[in-house]
C-alpha cells in the first residue's frame, strides 16, 4: 500500500487501522469535500481540524458509509470499505458518535444504548456492553428511563457517545463532542476519551477546538476548504504557524 | 385491576353490539363499516404509523385485493373470499417492486411518490375490458354456498370483521414488541442515524411496508364481500388512500389502536354526512376530510390516544429530532 502523504508516524502506535485516499464527496454539484486523505494508527488518538465548513463532517460521514465517496479509498483493517452502507460499516467496528448526536428523542436513554448495540453478531453481550457504558458514564444509569428529548446537552453527548460505544468498536469516530458544551463537561468528557484510549480504543476526532483537540491527540490532520492541508505530530502542529493563520484566518 | 375491567367491558360490548342493535339494522351495518375501515386503517398504521413512512397510495393494495375477489368470481365462479389470498400475495410482490425505489425517499416525497403511483393504476385500470372497464365488476349476486359471504344482515360481516381486525391487531402488537418494532420506532425517529447504529433501514421499511400491502389487500377483499361490487373509483380512488391515513392519524398513527379510535369517529360522521346531505353532498366529504388534516396537524400531531398518555407530550424537547419527527410523520 502506498503511504499517502507525509503522514509523520508516531513511535507508540501501530499498523494503519484505517487509511483514507484522495477522498472527494459531492453533494450533487456541491463538492463537501474534495481531496481528504489521513492515516489513523492503531491505538492512537488522530485530530481532524478545521474551521466550520473544512468538511470533516463529510469527512466523517463518508468513512461511517453515511454519505457516498464519489471518489478515492477508504480502508479499515485492510478492506476497502468505501461505497458500503452504513451498516456494514459498523458491523465492522467502525462506531461514529455523530454532530448534533442525533438521537432518538422520543425514546428512553436506554433503549437508544440499545439500539447502539444493533451492529453486534451476539446479541447476549448487550446486557455486559450496557453495564460497561454506565460504568463510564453513571449520569447515563440514573437517567435510563428518562427520555432522551428532555436531557441537557452533555447528557445527550454522553448519550451520544454511549450509544456508540454499544458496537463494541475497535475504532470510535467522534465529531465535534465539544460542540454547545459547558467548558467542565468538555473536560470530563474529554478525560473519558483519554480513558478510552487507554484502554485501546482507537479515536479519530474532529474538533474546532484546536487546543482541545492538540492536547489529547497523536497526530493531526488540518482541513480547510475541503483539502487536507497539514499534518503532523499534535506538538508540531500546536506550535505551528500556519495553523494558527488557517484558524484566526490571518492572510486573506 | 382498573385497566382489566375496561378491557372486558371493551370486548363484552364489541362482541354484544350487533345483538344490542338488533332491532336497528341500519346500526349494525355501521359497526360493520367501522370494523372495516379499522382494519384498512390499522394496515396502513403499519408503514405509516410505526416505520413512519406516510403512503398517500394504499388504495393500490385495497383495490387489487378487491379486484382480486371479484375477478376470481368473475372468470372462475370462485367464491369471493378465495380470491383474497391471492390479492394479498400480488400486493406483497407489488410493495416490493414500488416499494425499493420509493422508500429511498424521505418524508413528503415518498408520499407524493405513492400519490403518483396510485393514480397512474388508477386511470390505467378502467382502460382494461377484462377488468369491468369503468364500470367495474359485481360479485354473486344471490348467494351460491355459504361460502359466497352474501347476506342480508350486516352481522356475519360484523363478526367476520371483528375477528379479521383482532388478527392484524395482534400481529401488529407482536411487531411492536418485536427487534423489527424496536427498530421501525428509530427509524421514524431518525433514520439517519439509526442507519449509522446498523439498523438496516431500507430493509425494514420494506419488509413493514410488504406487510401492510398484504393486511389491506384483506381489507380491500372483505370490502368486496360485503359491498358485492367494485369500480376504479372505489377501489383504487386517492380517497381510499386518504381515509386510511386520517382514521389513523385521528386516533394516533403508530399506536395499536389509533387506527380504531379514528374509525369509530369518523365513519359515522361521514354516515351521516351522508344521510343529512343524500347523494348531492358526495363532495362534501372532502371538505370534511380536509378540515380534519388541518385540526390534526395543528393540535392533534399524535393523534386522540396522546391525550390520555401525557407523558406523551414534553414540549421542553431540544430543536434536534423533534420537529422533524412531528412535521414527518404526520403531514398528508
Amino acid at each position: 500500500m502506498s503511504s499517502p502523504q507525509n503522514a509523520a508516524p508516531q513511535a507508540s502506535v501501530g499498523a494503519p487501522l484505517l487509511s483514507v485516499t484522495n477522498l472527494e464527496v459531492r453533494y450533487g454539484d456541491l463538492i463537501g469535500v474534495a481531496d481528504v486523505s489521513l492515516v489513523v494508527p492503531k491505538g492512537s488518538v488522530v485530530a481532524l481540524l478545521g474551521s466550520n465548513g473544512a468538511g470533516k463532517t463529510t469527512t466523517l460521514n463518508a468513512i461511517a458509509g453515511i454519505v457516498p465517496a464519489s471518489k478515492g479509498k477508504i480502508e479499515f483493517e485492510g478492506q476497502a470499505i468505501a461505497g458500503q452502507p452504513a451498516y456494514a460499516i459498523v458491523r465492522k467496528g467502525l462506531a461514529l458518535s455523530p454532530e448534533g448526536w442525533r438521537l432518538f428523542v422520543q425514546q428512553t436513554v436506554e433503549a437508544n444504548l440499545l439500539l447502539g448495540a444493533t451492529p453486534l453478531a451476539d446479541k447476549s453481550q448487550a446486557p455486559h456492553l450496557l453495564q460497561k457504558v454506565y460504568a463510564i458514564f453513571p449520569r447515563l444509569a440514573e437517567r435510563r428511563l428518562q427520555r432522551a428529548g428532555t436531557m441537557s446537552g452533555g447528557e445527550r453527548q454522553m448519550l451520544a457517545v454511549g450509544r456508540a460505544l454499544m458496537s463494541a468498536p475497535h475504532m470510535l469516530l467522534l465529531d465535534e463532542p465539544s460542540l454547545g458544551l459547558a467548558p467542565a463537561i468538555v473536560e470530563s468528557m474529554y478525560e473519558t476519551f483519554q480513558k478510552l484510549h487507554k484502554d485501546g480504543l482507537t479515536i479519530l476526532l474532529a474538533e474546532q477546538s484546536v487546543d482541545l483537540a492538540l492536547e489529547v491527540s497523536d497526530t493531526a490532520y488540518v482541513l480547510q476548504v475541503g483539502k487536507s492541508v497539514l499534518s503532523g505530530s499534535a506538538r508540531e502542529l500546536a506550535n505551528n504557524a500556519e495553523v494558527q493563520r488557517i484558524y484566526l484566518g490571518a492572510g486573506h | 385491576m382498573q385497566h382489566r375491567f375496561f378491557w372486558i367491558a371493551v370486548g363484552v360490548l364489541a362482541l354484544a353490539y350487533p345483538i344490542l342493535t338488533m332491532p336497528f339494522p341500519v346500526y349494525q351495518r355501521l359497526g360493520a363499516l367501522v370494523l372495516l375501515a379499522a382494519i384498512g386503517a390499522s394496515a396502513w398504521n403499519v408503514v405509516g404509523g410505526y416505520a413512519g413512512q406516510v403512503s398517500v397510495g394504499h388504495a393500490i393494495f385495497f383495490g387489487i385485493g378487491a379486484y382480486s375477489a371479484v375477478l376470481g368470481y368473475h372468470y372462475l365462479g370462485l367464491p369471493p373470499i378465495l380470491g383474497v389470498p391471492l390479492g394479498m400475495i400480488v400486493c406483497i410482490a407489488i410493495a416490493a417492486v414500488i416499494g425499493v425505489p420509493t422508500l429511498k425517499l424521505s418524508g413528503h416525497y415518498f408520499s407524493m411518490a405513492t400519490i403518483a403511483v396510485a393514480e397512474l393504476v388508477r386511470v390505467l385500470v378502467p382502460t382494461f375490458d377484462s377488468l369491468g372497464g369503468a364500470q367495474g365488476l359485481s360479485g354473486p349476486t344471490l348467494p351460491r354456498t355459504v361460502l359466497d359471504l352474501s347476506f342480508t344482515s350486516a352481522m356475519p360481516y360484523y363478526y367476520l370483521f371483528l375477528t379479521v381486525l383482532v388478527a392484524i391487531l395482534f400481529v401488529t402488537w407482536r411487531i411492536e414488541n418485536s427487534r423489527m418494532g424496536f427498530y421501525l420506532r428509530a427509524i421514524k425517529d431518525s433514520e439517519r442515524a439509526a442507519r449509522s447504529l446498523g439498523v438496516e433501514a431500507g430493509r425494514y421499511k420494506l419488509y413493514a411496508y410488504m406487510l401492510s400491502a398484504a393486511m389491506t389487500a384483506m381489507a380491500g377483499g372483505l370490502y368486496l364481500t360485503m359491498i358485492g361490487f367494485v369500480d376504479p373509483e372505489s377501489g383504487f380512488g386517492i380517497l381510499i388512500s386518504v381515509k386510511m391515513l386520517i382514521m389513523a392519524a385521528l386516533g394516533g398513527a403508530g399506536v395499536l389502536f389509533g387506527p380504531l379510535v379514528g374509525a369509530l369517529i369518523l365513519v359515522p360522521l361521514e354516515e351521516i354526512s351522508n344521510s343529512l346531505l343524500g347523494g348531492k353532498g358526495a363532495g362534501i366529504t372532502y371538505v370534511v376530510y380536509g378540515a380534519i388534516i388541518i385540526i390534526i396537524a395543528r393540535f392533534l400531531p399524535n393523534g386522540l390516544l396522546a391525550l390520555l398518555k401525557p407523558t406523551q407530550v414534553k414540549p421542553a424537547d431540544a430543536p434536534n429530532g423533534s420537529p422533524v419527527g412531528a412535521g414527518e410523520k404526520h403531514a398528508a
